[in-house]
C-alpha cells in the first residue's frame, strides 16, 4: 500500500472493503475495454485482408492482426482469471470492426493504412492513460498487468509507425478520416467502459 | 460538537462495542465520534483535527466507515427474527436493535426501512451459498473428480432457495419489497451475484457473449423457481425441486436448438456461397456454337 493511500485511509477513514472495491472496478472496466478494443482491431484487420489479401501489402497487415490475436488471447485469459464481465457489445464491434477494416481497405492500401493510424494512436493513448491509472492505484499490486499493457502499447505504437510508412497520409481526405476514425473509437472505448 | 451526541450514546454503554463507538451520521452534518472521557484531555487538539476532518468530510460525503458498516450488520442480523412478527419493516428493525440494547433512533442509520433488512438477508445468503459453493469444489478436486454442470447448477440452486425456506411466510413480501423502483437496481445486483457465482464455481470460462446468455438463462430459471416456491405446498417441497429440473433440462435443449440452427445457418450459408459462385461461372461457360446453316 502506498504512503499517500495510507494517509488518505486514516485521515477520512476509508475502510479497506471501500478500497479493495474501488480497486476491483478499476480492474475491470481496464479489462473490459481492453478485451473490446483487441477483438475490434482484430477484426478490422480482418476487414482489411479481406479486401487487400491478395495485394503486395497483405502480409504485413497479416502479421499486424496476429500480434492483435495474440493481445486478445491474454486478455480473454484475463477475464475469466480476474471475474470480469466482458462488455455486452462484443457483437456490436464485431460487425463494425469488420465494416471499418473493409470500408476502408475499398479506398485502397492507403486507405487501409490511415484506418490503422488513427486507430492505433488512440490506442497507444489509452494504455497510456490505463498504466497511469492502475500505477496511482496500486503500483505493486499491478505490476503483473502494467508490464504488459506497456508491452502491448509498444506493439501498438509498432503498427502506427508500419501504417505510416505504407502511405497512410496519403490517403483521400486524410485528415477527415483520420478525425473521423478517431472519435468513433474513443466513443466506443467510453461505451465499452461501461456496458 | 462531541458532547452534542452525549444523550445518543451515554458513556456508560456497555452493550455492544461497535454500537458503543460508533459514529452515525447526524442531522448537524459531518461526523461526531464519542470522545468524552478518555479524549477529555486532549480535546484541544483533538477538537482541531476533528475539525479538519469533519471540513474534509462534509465536502467529500466519504464513503461509510468500517465501524458504522459492523454496527449496521450486526442491528440487522439482531433483527432478522422478528421478521415472522413484524415483516421486513422498520418496526422489524427497531425490535432488533432494541434487543441489542440501542435506541430505537438507530432505524435512522437504515433510509430504505424493510428493503435494508431484505437486502442484507439476500447478502448473507449469497455470501453462505459461496462458501458452499468453494467447499464443494474443493470436494471435487479432493476427489479428483470432474464437475457435472448440470447436477452442480442443480444443487446450488437448490441449496440458495432453501435458504429462504426458514422466511418463507413473509418472503412474498420480501420479494414485492424488491420490484420496487427504487431498490430495482440493487436486487438486479443481487440476482447478478448469485448466477455469476454458481456459473463461476461451475467452471464457466466464457470470455464472450455466451457469458450474458449462460447467466441470463440461469436468472430466469432461479426467479421462476423462487416464485413457484412460495406457492409450493408439497413435502419438503418436491415439487419445486422438480419444477427447478425441468426449467434446467429447457435451458439445455434450448442450447442443443441453438447450436443445431447454427450449424444448419453454416451449412445454408455456405451452400448459398457455392450456388453463388456457380452463378458466377455461367459467362465463362462458352457458348455452344450454332451449326452454319450455309454449309453444306
Amino acid at each position: 500500500m502506498s504512503f499517500p493511500l495510507i494517509c488518505q485511509m486514516s485521515i477520512r477513514r476509508i475502510s479497506q472493503r471501500a478500497k479493495d472495491e474501488k480497486t476491483r472496478k478499476l480492474l475491470s472496466r481496464i479489462i473490459r475495454v481492453d478485451q473490446a478494443g483487441e477483438l475490434g482491431a482484430d477484426r478490422i484487420y480482418a476487414g482489411q485482408i479481406a479486401v487487400l489479401g491478395n495485394t503486395p501489402v497483405g502480409p504485413i497487415i497479416q502479421e499486424m492482426k496476429e500480434q492483435e490475436q495474440e493481445h486478445l488471447e491474454t486478455f480473454n485469459k484475463l477475464i475469466v482469471e480476474k471475474r470480469v464481465r466482458p462488455t455486452a457489445l462484443l457483437p456490436l464491434w464485431n460487425i463494425a470492426g469488420f465494416a471499418l477494416g473493409a470500408g476502408t481497405a475499398l479506398l485502397g492500401k492507403e486507405g487501409a493504412m490511415a484506418c490503422t493510424v488513427a486507430v492505433e494512436s488512440v490506442i497507444g493513448e489509452h494504455y497510456n492513460s490505463q498504466i497511469r491509472d492502475l500505477m496511482e492505484d496500486d503500483p505493486e499490486k499491478h505490476k503483473e498487468l502494467i508490464k504488459k499493457l506497456s508491452k502491448f502499447r509498444d506493439d501498438e505504437l509498432h503498427h502506427h509507425d508500419t501504417g505510416l510508412e505504407h502511405d497512410a497520409e496519403k490517403a483521400p481526405m486524410y485528415d477527415a478520416l483520420s478525425q473521423v476514425i478517431k472519435v468513433g473509437c474513443i466513443g466506443a472505448i467510453w461505451l465499452s467502459e461501461r456496458i | 460538537m462531541s458532547t452534542s451526541t452525549g444523550d445518543r450514546n451515554p458513556p456508560q454503554d456497555t452493550s455492544s462495542g461497535p454500537g458503543g463507538s460508533a459514529s452515525s451520521q447526524t442531522s448537524n452534518g459531518g461526523y461526531n465520534t464519542q470522545r468524552t472521557g478518555q479524549g477529555a484531555q486532549y480535546s484541544d487538539e483533538l477538537d482541531n483535527s476533528e475539525d479538519l476532518v469533519s471540513e474534509v468530510e462534509e465536502e467529500e460525503m466519504p464513503e461509510e466507515t468500517e465501524e458504522e458498516y459492523q454496527t449496521k450488520q450486526a442491528v440487522l442480523k439482531a433483527s432478522l427474527p422478528f421478521v415472522h412478527q413484524y415483516g421486513w419493516t422498520k418496526k422489524a428493525i427497531v425490535a432488533g436493535a432494541e434487543s441489542l440494547g440501542m435506541p430505537s433512533m438507530v432505524h435512522g442509520m437504515f433510509p430504505r426501512g424493510g428493503a435494508e433488512l431484505v437486502f442484507y438477508f439476500y447478502e448473507e445468503s449469497n455470501k453462505e451459498l459461496e462458501s458452499f459453493l468453494k467447499q464443494k469444489v474443493t470436494e471435487l478436486k479432493e476427489k479428483d473428480e470432474k464437475i457435472k454442470t448440470g447436477p452442480f447448477i442443480h444443487d446450488a440452486i437448490e441449496t440458495r432457495l432453501r435458504m429462504i425456506i426458514p422466511y418463507i411466510d413473509k418472503w412474498p413480501q420480501a420479494m414485492a419489497i424488491q420490484t420496487l423502483p427504487q431498490n430495482a437496481v440493487q436486487s438486479w445486483t443481487n440476482l447478478s451475484r448469485v448466477v455469476d457465482d454458481i456459473w463461476f464455481y461451475a467452471g464457466d470460462k466464457s470470455n464472450d457473449f455466451n457469458w450474458y446468455t449462460k447467466r441470463g438463462s440461469l436468472a430466469a430459471v432461479y426467479k421462476s423457481t423462487e416464485i413457484y416456491l412460495i406457492q409450493d405446498r408439497s413435502e419438503d417441497y418436491t415439487d419445486t425441486w422438480n419444477f427447478l429440473e425441468n426449467r434446467l433440462e429447457d435451458v439445455v435443449s434450448a442450447g442443443h436448438l441453438a447450436r443445431n440452427l447454427q450449424e444448419t445457418n453454416t451449412v445454408l450459408s455456405e451452400g448459398a456461397k457455392g450456388f453463388c459462385v456457380m452463378v458466377s461461372q455461367v459467362p465463362t461457360i462458352p457458348k455452344p456454337t450454332e451449326p452454319n446453316r450455309n454449309d453444306k
